[in-house]
């Protein structure tokens, strides 16, 4: 038997000989990660949504009826370069939108000709997709002399930017506090766990034992033991995300690169906890 | 080997070593007696660098004086074998795991490097049909046997052992010191604090009376003697396992 071996037998040994103490901390480590999965969830459905509204976001450039072909290409050709991707809409394009718009054959029938400018729709670089940033844009853009005039919603945008920038706020703010409770009852669970086992820490530090050689199969133990913590926390939060789902469609479970680093990241704060709490044990242990 | 110079050491007010100075060579054997509080147990753990000297110096080996790192420490701590008044025995494993990781601490890992050493350890305290048994399941007697075990398993240099006897009863404890008798014998330096002058005079050897702090060679210990304990035998008489 190898070192590496006799340390997986010592944290086998310390789950089977406290497992009262060990299912514990798994299920406490496990709700403190619900909580934590629960909150990414909606953290992550909230972004999506979000997104998808804000990939609506799009600006109108009106162009003047004088602009030939010509102008008009080489100014999408500008807005390519500079702003994002145009499509070009033509009047009679316009007013065909505008027909199944209003439906109403009587009311467009009263529209002798039609009043509908050609325009660009522009659908800007993410970059790009803020107030901002598309105020400038409109600003620029209708310096162009092919340009009659730039709308984007501006007040939508404002709004929507508004709605983003506090839901981000208190994403990260949740987020922080989340992530103190995780560490904060991690920390608890597992020096208790550590706690309980102090006398034996006594003996084997008596004895000569290195640091490393007590701590190891303690911080294995713990490693293990948010692993499965984590595992189950992420079973519970997509069983609430299927449950969910059946009320609103567009609920969707993490990603599996969020679903990884959820597990990854309680794995590390337990390493780092249960580190922090076998270092300070050995100290009050004494010299 | 082992070697105090004007060692002193204060808890707080209490003076418990009052500029104590003695050595110890290979292979001796020195029962350092004394009373309850008199600073064997300080001395002892002085040697094993569980508390640091507020003045002086102590030499053990090759590790001489001030304060040792943690790794340095360990490292000490695996050349010198330590017995327990309590035992200290690790009760979730079985006697066998309990000599061995004396040796795996060592940093012996592999079947072949623990077997052997281990069962021999056994063998010569006397529980080789105990190995698989836990420390609840020992007597007291056999207890203090492991405990003897794990310490001389690494064939230490030195065997310390503060009040060996001390949660014995008198069959039990006579049996301790014939075993610690046997392994001073074999060669290995013996360290014994006691409260019991007849511990003393079961192991010979050389005895330092320790009084309020102060040591003393003592050829007779007549004089620390308590009254009424000279017909005691070497445990506490009628104690049950």
């Amino acid at each position: 038997m190898n070192m590496q071996a006799f340390f997986v037998r010592e944290s086998w040994r310390a789950f089977r000989t406290h497992r009262g103490l060990a299912l514990t901390a798994i299920f406490s480590m496990m709700a403190a990660l619900s909580l934590c999965g629960t909150f990414l969830l909606l953290s992550y459905n909230v972004h999506r949504t979000l997104v998808a509204i804000g990939d609506r976001r799009e600006m109108v450039v009106y162009l003047k009826d004088e602009a030939g072909n010509a102008a008009v290409k080489e100014l999408q050709d500008k807005i390519q370069q500079y702003y994002g991707t145009s499509t070009f809409v033509s009047r009679a394009e316009a007013w065909t939108e505008f027909s199944q718009q209003v439906g109403d054959p009587e009311l467009l029938s009263a529209v002798e000709t039609n009043p509908l400018p050609a325009s660009l729709r522009v659908k800007l670089r993410p970059e790009l997709q803020n107030f901002a940033s598309m105020d400038t844009c409109a600003r620029q853009l209708e310096q162009f002399s092919e340009v009659e005039a730039v709308r984007f919603g501006a007040e939508w945008v404002r709004r929507l930017d508004l709605v983003n920038e506090n839901a981000w706020r208190m994403t990260v703010g949740a987020g922080i506090l989340v992530a103190l409770a995780i560490v904060f009852v991690l920390y608890t669970t597992l020096r208790l766990s550590v706690l309980v086992r102090r006398p034996q820490i006594e003996i084997m530090n008596r004895l000569g034992a290195s640091d490393r050689f007590v701590a190891a199969p303690f911080v294995l133990e713990a490693v293990v033991q948010s692993l499965i913590a984590a595992v189950l926390a992420l079973a519970l939060v997509f069983g609430l995300s299927q449950i969910l789902a059946q009320r609103l469609e567009s609920v969707t479970f993490l990603p599996l690169a969020w679903s990884f680093a959820f597990v990854g990241g309680a794995v590390l704060l337990a390493w780092i906890a249960s580190s922090v709490a076998i270092t300070r044990i050995l100290r009050a242990v004494g010299p | 080997m082992i070697a105090f110079e004007h060692v002193t050491k204060r808890y707080g007010g209490r003076l418990a070593l009052d500029d104590v100075s003695w050595r110890m060579d290979e292979g001796e054997c020195v029962v350092v007696l004394g009373h309850s509080a008199a600073g064997k147990t300080t001395l002892l753990r002085l040697i094993t660098h569980e508390t640091q000297p507020t003045s002086g110096t102590v030499a053990v080996g090759t590790f001489r004086g001030g304060r040792l790192g943690r790794g340095h420490r360990a490292l000490l701590r695996r050349t010198i074998g330590v017995v327990y008044e309590d035992f200290r025995l690790l009760s979730d494993r079985s006697v066998f795991e309990n000599v061995a990781i004396a040796l795996r601490i060592a940093g012996h890992y592999s079947d072949s490097e623990i077997v052997p050493p281990t069962m021999r350890a056994l063998e010569e305290v006397g529980l080789t049909d105990q190995q698989t048994a836990l420390p609840s399941e020992l007597s007291f007697g056999e207890r203090q046997r492991c405990a003897i075990a794990r310490a001389i398993v690494n064939r230490p240099a030195v065997l310390l052992a503060d009040e060996p006897t001390g949660a014995l009863e008198a069959r039990s404890a006579g049996e301790v010191l014939e075993l610690l008798r046997r392994i001073h014998r074999e060669g290995s330096a013996l360290l014994v604090g006691t409260t019991r002058p007849e511990v003393a005079e079961a192991l010979g050897g050389r005895r330092l009376l320790l009084e309020e702090g102060r040591l003393r060679e003592s050829a007779s210990d007549a004089a620390f003697m308590p009254s009424g304990t000279t017909d005691r035998p070497p445990g506490r008489s009628g104690e049950a396992e």
